[in-house]
């Protein structure tokens, strides 16, 4: 924040001046054109084929000074400006950091096998967030080959979510309809609360829409069992028919809240049916990016004054901790509990992440180690486990999954 | 903050490089201008000193008001431009520093805006400009956005493209001073082009006159060029000699392009890979784990980036993040494992966070069923473990 404010000051600093010598010029011109026209009239009142007197001689000597004077200083006075400008370019060099792109060891992201691939997660965000149209421009202008099917599931979920947003539940009670089963295996409740939201909105228009209500609770059938409780909540909500319901223990209901909240559910249930991330991939990837950036940096930065360069050359895993974490403790990319996808187990005892071949392992007393651990800590057939005091047989510890 | 830092010295410095060209050319004006009143103002003191009539000198005097009038117009404009410049990187920094003060829900806006940013300009680089215009469009930040700078260079390439050296040319001109700094040999490769171009129309001998005009005071190593160039002089335009084949390649045009694009970028500063890419290839890194590889791809979480099909292969040669340190989730909720919901393992060696089975059990007549193998456990049997 510092930065910004460093070189907003040196900005506003350039605007101010800018402003100044603007007011300025024009005024000295002004002055100066009407001081020469003066002259100018003071000659004309004379017959054009006289001489120029002595008077008249002086007068002019004296403007051409003053004209002369005016004009350089005009000019120079910009040129002063120039210090103020270019501070402002070093200010932002020096509170931002200009080049980054020497973090990450080459490779080639940027060549023709991987630029389809990149601009094809660019138009599905698109298509995610429903800028449709300029999903289409990407795809005619990067010559992306996107088959119909592989849009339409997009597009029909934006749909779905459109008309959720203004109340209309038909397009996705059609949708939850047509996927009930899976739906139905996912444990989702997402249609009996779509249609618990019907329910409500009728029960809400009040004494003349009783029979339609009575007529629509039919649809609560499926859910009988899965749902009792609430069925019953609902129904009670007939007794309130005549009393409007928000004059009724029920009023909870009415809350809009639950409007956000069934798009909500609908985007998650609806994505994991289709095997799609709740958020956009390039969305988080890109906020990862953004948290993961700073820190390297900063690594960079030290590494480059401790003159250890030799580091970066190892490709196979980004040093974010292993050899960096001797050099700067402080450093640790978290990306935050939003962005973790999988377990990682690090072996408390060697400090290497597990893998297939050294999968962790959980002793008897409860403790998890890693396997090549176990191995070295074994004595024979017996193992005291590093972290309480009890002895057993490595045969007893078992592998585990997270 | 650190992100801004990192990440949002193009953001300011482009509009910076404008405001400094914008300043570079208002002095010229302002200088030129005043040259002009200053030889006005000489052509008066010469009257004075022939001792001529009033009609003279107010006819000089004409000429000086009107060229004052001139240099105000001239300034006037010129500092007019400059204020637009500036105030546009006002724009810039204010929009920078709204992240600091938002409230909760608004940082998410500006991060989708950030995106929408960088994908603005990983488009323009990559020369989809109807999609980079629309999208800023769309989301309101072509103020934020350098596309202007790059619909000048869209023209330039594409002119380029269609074999035309005119507008590279000027471009060469109009930033001459800092071209030269930059010892681009961008200006020197166009002329060589059309040199080439006179010889595959058959104009040799104007060919030989354009040599003559723009291929004198070199230094050494243009030299080696040049004659290699005029060695073509003495063969047809359909050589099949190697050296001379590969000069008159169509293809030197699209090095061109490159070229121009890359000076482009140098001198205002923009790196050479996009901020886009360089960000999404430090978020993949730090998102890959192992787990997003297995072959088996029974440990793929679908909200994984890394895990997403294309992603997937986008990350395959990036490295993975490192981790010294246990981080572990519960593979039903995604919930972080910790002292508020412990690790448990089910007899089959599976290991849960302890409130997602406490949920399950309680639905299921206190029996759980494990996802991944869909074993059925009583809950009883499930065993803590310690994770260090």
């Amino acid at each position: 924040m510092d930065a910004c404010l460093a070189v907003e000051r040196d900005i506003d600093k350039v605007i101010s001046k800018f402003d100044e010598i603007s007011t300025q010029t024009s005024n000295q011109l002004d002055d100066l054109l009407v001081y020469v026209n003066n002259i100018k009239k003071e000659l004309e009142e004379q017959n054009c084929n006289d001489e120029v007197s002595a008077a008249q001689y002086l007068l002019l000597t004296e403007g051409i000074k003053k004209i002369k004077r005016t004009i350089s200083q005009l000019s120079s006075d910009h040129k002063d400006l120039h210090g103020s400008v270019s501070k402002v370019g070093k200010s932002i060099d020096r509170h931002f950091i200009s080049d980054f792109s020497s973090v990450l060891t080459d490779n080639d992201f940027h060549g023709p096998e991987k630029k389809p691939l990149i601009n094809y997660v660019i138009c599905e965000h698109f298509l995610r967030q429903g800028m449709l149209d300029i999903a289409e421009h990407l795809i005619k202008e990067s010559n992306l080959q996107i088959e119909y099917e592989q849009k339409e599931p997009f597009l029909e979920l934006h749909r779905i979510l459109e008309a959720l947003k203004v109340k209309d539940l038909q397009p996705a009670l059609r949708w939850t309809h047509a996927n009930r089963e899976k739906l139905a295996q996912q444990n989702s409740s997402l249609e009996f609360k779509l249609h618990r939201l019907q329910f409500i909105e009728l029960v809400r228009q009040g004494p003349n829409q009783q029979l339609t209500v009575l007529l629509y609770a039919r649809n609560f059938e499926p859910f009988a069992n899965s749902h009792a409780k609430e069925l019953q909540v609902l129904m009670g909500t007939l007794l309130y028919l005549h009393q409007g319901l928000e004059n009724s223990p029920y009023s909870y209901l009415l809350d809009p809240i639950h409007w956000l909240d069934i798009c909500e559910l609908f985007t998650r249930d609806a994505c994991t049916l289709l095997g799609l991330s709740v958020e956009s991939p390039l969305s988080v990837a890109i906020r990862a990016g953004c948290t993961a950036l700073p820190p390297l940096l900063t690594i960079k930065q030290v590494m480059q004054q401790r003159q250890c360069t030799g580091v970066w050359n190892s490709k196979d895993e980004l040093p974010i901790q292993s050899d960096l974490l001797k050099l700067i403790p402080q450093v640790e990319i978290d990306l935050g509990e939003e962005c973790r996808f999988h377990s990682i187990f690090a072996c408390p005892i060697l400090r290497q992440q597990s893998n297939e071949n050294n999968p962790p392992v959980r002793l008897v007393c409860g403790h998890v180690i890693s396997k090549d651990a176990l191995n070295k800590l074994a004595n024979g057939n017996k193992v005291k486990c590093p972290y309480c005091p009890m002895e057993q047989s490595p045969a007893e510890a078992r592998q585990i999954h997270f | 903050m650190a992100d801004l830092k990192a990440l949002e010295h193009p953001t300011l410095k482009v509009p910076y490089e404008l405001l400094n060209k914008k300043f570079r050319a208002a002095q010229k004006n302002v200088d030129r201008e005043a040259a002009h009143v200053h030889t006005s103002v000489s052509e008066l003191e010469k009257c004075l000193k022939q001792s001529s009539t009033v009609g003279d000198v107010t006819k000089v005097l004409d000429g000086m008001v009107e060229k004052l009038t001139l240099l105000k117009r001239k300034a006037e404009e010129s500092i007019n431009d400059e204020q637009e410049a500036a105030k546009a990187c006002k724009r810039r920094i204010e929009h920078l520093k709204e992240y600091e003060n938002l409230p909760p829900g608004g940082v998410n806006q500006w991060k989708k805006k950030r995106l929408d940013r960088m994908l603005v300009e990983y488009c323009l680089r990559a020369g989809y400009y109807n999609t980079a215009v629309q999208l800023a469009r769309h989301s309101g930040i072509e103020n934020l956005t350098n596309i202007e700078l790059f619909l000048v260079s869209k023209e330039v390439e594409e002119s380029l493209g269609r074999g035309e050296t005119m507008k590279c040319l000027n471009w060469c001109h109009d930033n001459k001073s800092r071209l030269r700094r930059m010892k681009s040999t961008l200006e020197f490769n166009l002329r060589q082009q059309e040199f080439i171009e006179y010889i595959r129309n058959n104009k040799r001998l104007e060919a030989v006159k354009h040599a003559r005009k723009y291929f004198s005071n070199l230094d050494d190593a243009q030299m080696n060029d040049v004659q290699k160039v005029m060695g073509l002089l003495a063969y047809p335009p359909d050589t099949e000699l190697a050296p001379y084949k590969i000069l008159l390649d169509p293809d030197r045009w699209q090095a061109l392009v490159s070229q121009f694009r890359q000076e482009n970028f140098k001198l205002y500063q923009l790196s050479h890979h996009s901020v886009f890419s360089i960000t999404l290839q430090a978020g993949l890194s730090a998102l890959k784990t192992l787990q997003c590889y297995k072959e088996d791809g029974t440990s793929r979480n679908p909200n994984c980036p890394t895990c997403n099909k294309h992603m997937n292969q986008l990350a395959k040669d990036l490295p993975y993040a490192h981790c010294a340190q246990s981080r572990l989730i519960c593979a039903i909720s995604g919930q972080p494992l910790n002292e508020n919901n412990p690790p448990m393992m089910l007899p089959n060696g599976h290991v849960y966070g302890q409130n997602s089975l406490v949920m399950m059990a309680a639905e299921n007549d206190s029996r759980v069923v494990c996802p991944q193998t869909k074993e059925i456990f009583k809950f009883e049997e499930a065993e803590k473990v310690f994770v260090m």
